[in-house]
């Protein structure tokens, strides 16, 4: 069985090598195990590189089956003081809309390296995502970190990505795309960070994402309470600017329940860099069942209102997604999304079949 | 599962009730809305309609006020005229003359539209349009562009006022360019002639026309015969292009029908025209032009 396994994995690696994916964090593993996101990630907001602890959990407890002699003692620390990791996705997706040919295409998502230089342990720190692919090197987050993000305060500065709710693997989800903040829009600025006990809290200043007047700024912030078997958030961003504030509040909540992990996120924006005025509505649920140890069953609804003024232009979506973890570093995902909207906008009556490969050290 | 549903502890049973709202949450009908989700105006007058990816607004929003300012009459740049009455017909499955193995608009296919590609910046050829932005005035944003890119993808569909154009109408020329009003200032790649109503094609011979280069006086006496080449898009039955075989120089021009060949031209549901007027030796004249070919 693992021979065969790992030829199949060795011909997905071929495969993996023609087309990949990005690096975001999957937060129901956090409401499945109760903990917080700095117990597996280096940053304590979650996503990107993972500690010791993530990388063991997700060579021994993720997959359907560990192998011998396969990355046994890598825990991504190339020394004491340097610690390395990345992610590789690549995909397949077939798009229909109505009135058009369906598009099909590979693609390679993203490939990412992290890296984790610790010059005083557990206080001061140099931590770099850079997106190696595909369309040439972009970084994503470099930042200088000072403090404890373990138990107590530290502050980072520098570019990173604002602290705003789930951080979820899909980037196209409702909740990321209408608060603008997302794993695809880091910023630059400083934030605060709190880590102690069940409590998680961050307060962000930036420059603001899509600001571009040179004069503005904006304020994130977000508090976070973590139980073993449920977890509540809230988070604010307020950005000001000369083409308009924008103004964003949202709640977010986990709960496991047997073998099901519960996901659910809502969202109000009030921006008013859109003529007259627009208040928008994003939400979602999400709930992953584990239907065996290396199979996860992910499932997801949500709900987009773009003008709380303009009646009958809602939209909605539906995913289905099979995650299957074989082997450590290695992931296969399939899926369809069905999304509802208006009828005589056709991507917004889209349906999307979607097969992935991500392969992750 | 009628039967696992009472073993649900009742957090899991709150959970399903919360998730079955949301998936009970229906879209928007769209009823009183355009395709950009925005309320249609009331009466339609006055104002501009909003940006939406159809060709009526896109030609009002962004053609007419941006791109006709240069791409209008004889002297648009690369005989691209982008005023309402020309823009669909030189568009639809019409190459491009900067790189001919592209259509200006591929129905279906905004990738490879090479509207798309000069509207993005990234053509193998010539400057990224609107001329001169960013430098001199704004380029088109990636969601202006998107909706063009959307109308591609939906096949590129006429101006609901042409697709609507009652068969009692009668078949008509509805526009030639070049049309003889103002002289071309470089050689047109093709001549349009463009019908109120989508052409039989089956009656339409491939050879039929030519070009004829006359003499200046006061009589017209013919120096050159250019072979030219007619085709009809299945994108856009409508317009009828003609291509002549070589550049045209500077001169005085007459598109003509072969004596022989047939000068009525058929609908798809069977009406005729008769186009041109008889010359001195028989054959219909479609149109004259001037090329001065700016040097």
């Amino acid at each position: 069985m693992i021979q065969r396994l790992t030829v199949a994995a060795l011909v997905l690696a071929v495969v993996a090598l023609l087309r990949t994916t990005p690096a975001e964090a999957e937060p129901y593993l956090a409401v499945m195990t109760g903990y917080k996101c700095n117990v597996c990630h280096v940053n304590p907001t979650g996503g990107g590189l993972r500690n010791e602890f993530g990388v063991t959990y997700a060579k021994v407890l993720l997959p359907e089956n560990t192998v011998d002699n396969a990355l046994d003692s890598w825990t991504g620390k190339i020394t004491d003081r340097l610690q390395v990791g990345g992610d590789l996705r690549t995909d397949w997706t077939r798009d229909t809309q109505p009135n058009s040919p369906s598009q099909q295409a590979f693609a390679l998502e993203q490939f990412r390296v992290y890296a984790n230089l610790t010059l005083i342990p557990d206080r001061l720190g140099i931590y770099v995502d850079e997106q190696i692919a595909p369309n040439g090197s972009q970084n994503e987050e470099a930042y200088v970190r000072y403090g404890s993000t373990s138990d107590g305060f530290y502050v980072k500065g520098g570019q990173f990505y604002l602290p705003f709710g789930w951080r979820l693997q899909d980037q196209t989800a409702f909740v990321q795309e209408v608060s603008g903040i997302n794993m695809t829009t880091p910023d630059k600025g400083v934030e605060l960070g709190w880590e102690h006990s069940s409590w998680s809290a961050q307060f962000d200043v930036t420059n603001g994402v899509a600001n571009t007047s040179g004069s503005g700024y904006e304020i994130t912030t977000q508090a976070v309470y973590t139980k073993p078997i449920w977890r509540v958030g809230i988070a604010g961003s307020s950005t000001q600017s000369n083409a308009g504030d924008r103004r964003i509040g949202g709640l977010f909540a986990g709960l496991r329940t047997g073998p099901v992990a519960w996901l659910a996120q809502g969202e109000v924006v009030r921006d008013e860099s859109l003529p007259g005025g627009v208040t928008e509505l994003a939400g979602l649920v999400e709930a992953d069942w584990r239907v065996l140890k290396g199979h996860n069953l992910k499932l997801t609804a949500e709900y987009e209102d773009p003008d709380r003024i303009v009646r009958n232009n809602q939209q909605t979506r539906y995913s289905f997604v099979y995650e299957y973890t074989p082997l450590p570093g290695l992931q296969l995902r399939a899926g369809y999304r069905h999304y509802f909207g208006i009828p005589q906008n056709n991507s917004q009556n889209q349906q999307l079949i979607l097969m992935e490969l991500h392969g992750y050290f | 599962m009628g039967s696992i549903q009472p073993q649900l502890p009742t957090a899991s049973r709150a959970c399903v009730v919360f998730a079955s709202m949301l998936i009970a949450a229906c879209a928007g009908n769209g009823e009183g809305l355009n395709a950009n989700g925005q309320p249609l105006a009331p009466g339609g007058g006055g104002s501009l309609p909003p940006l939406s990816a159809d060709f009526d607004s896109i030609q009002a929003n962004i053609f007419t006020p941006i791109c006709s300012v240069c791409h209008v009459g004889g002297s648009a740049p690369e005989g691209l005229r982008l005023d309402a009455a020309d823009s669909f017909n030189l568009l639809v499955s019409v190459p491009s003359t900067e790189v001919p193995s592209l259509l200006r608009v591929k129905p279906g296919d905004p990738v490879n539209s090479y509207i798309i590609q000069k509207l993005e910046g990234h053509a193998a050829v010539g400057a990224q349009m609107p001329d001169g932005c960013p430098s001199t005035q704004p380029c088109l944003t990636a969601s202006t562009i998107a909706f063009i890119a959307q109308w591609i993808t939906n096949g590129a569909p006429p101006s609901a006022a042409a697709a609507t154009v009652h068969a009692a109408v009668p078949l008509a020329i509805t526009s030639i360019v070049p049309d003889g009003v103002e002289p071309v200032s470089s050689s047109p790649p093709q001549i349009m002639i463009a019908f109120n109503h989508d052409l039989d094609v089956t009656q339409i011979d491939s050879r039929s026309m030519h070009i004829e280069k006359l003499n200046p006086g006061a009589s017209p006496v013919v120096s050159e015969i250019v072979p030219a080449r007619v085709t009809v898009s299945s994108a856009n039955p409508a317009a009828l292009m003609v291509w002549p075989s070589v550049p045209l120089l500077s001169g005085h021009y007459r598109l003509v029908i072969n004596l022989g060949s047939s000068s009525q031209f058929s609908d798809i549901a069977g009406q005729s025209v008769s186009v041109g007027t008889p010359d001195e030796r028989g054959e219909s004249v479609i149109s004259t032009f001037d090329v001065e070919v700016l040097p």
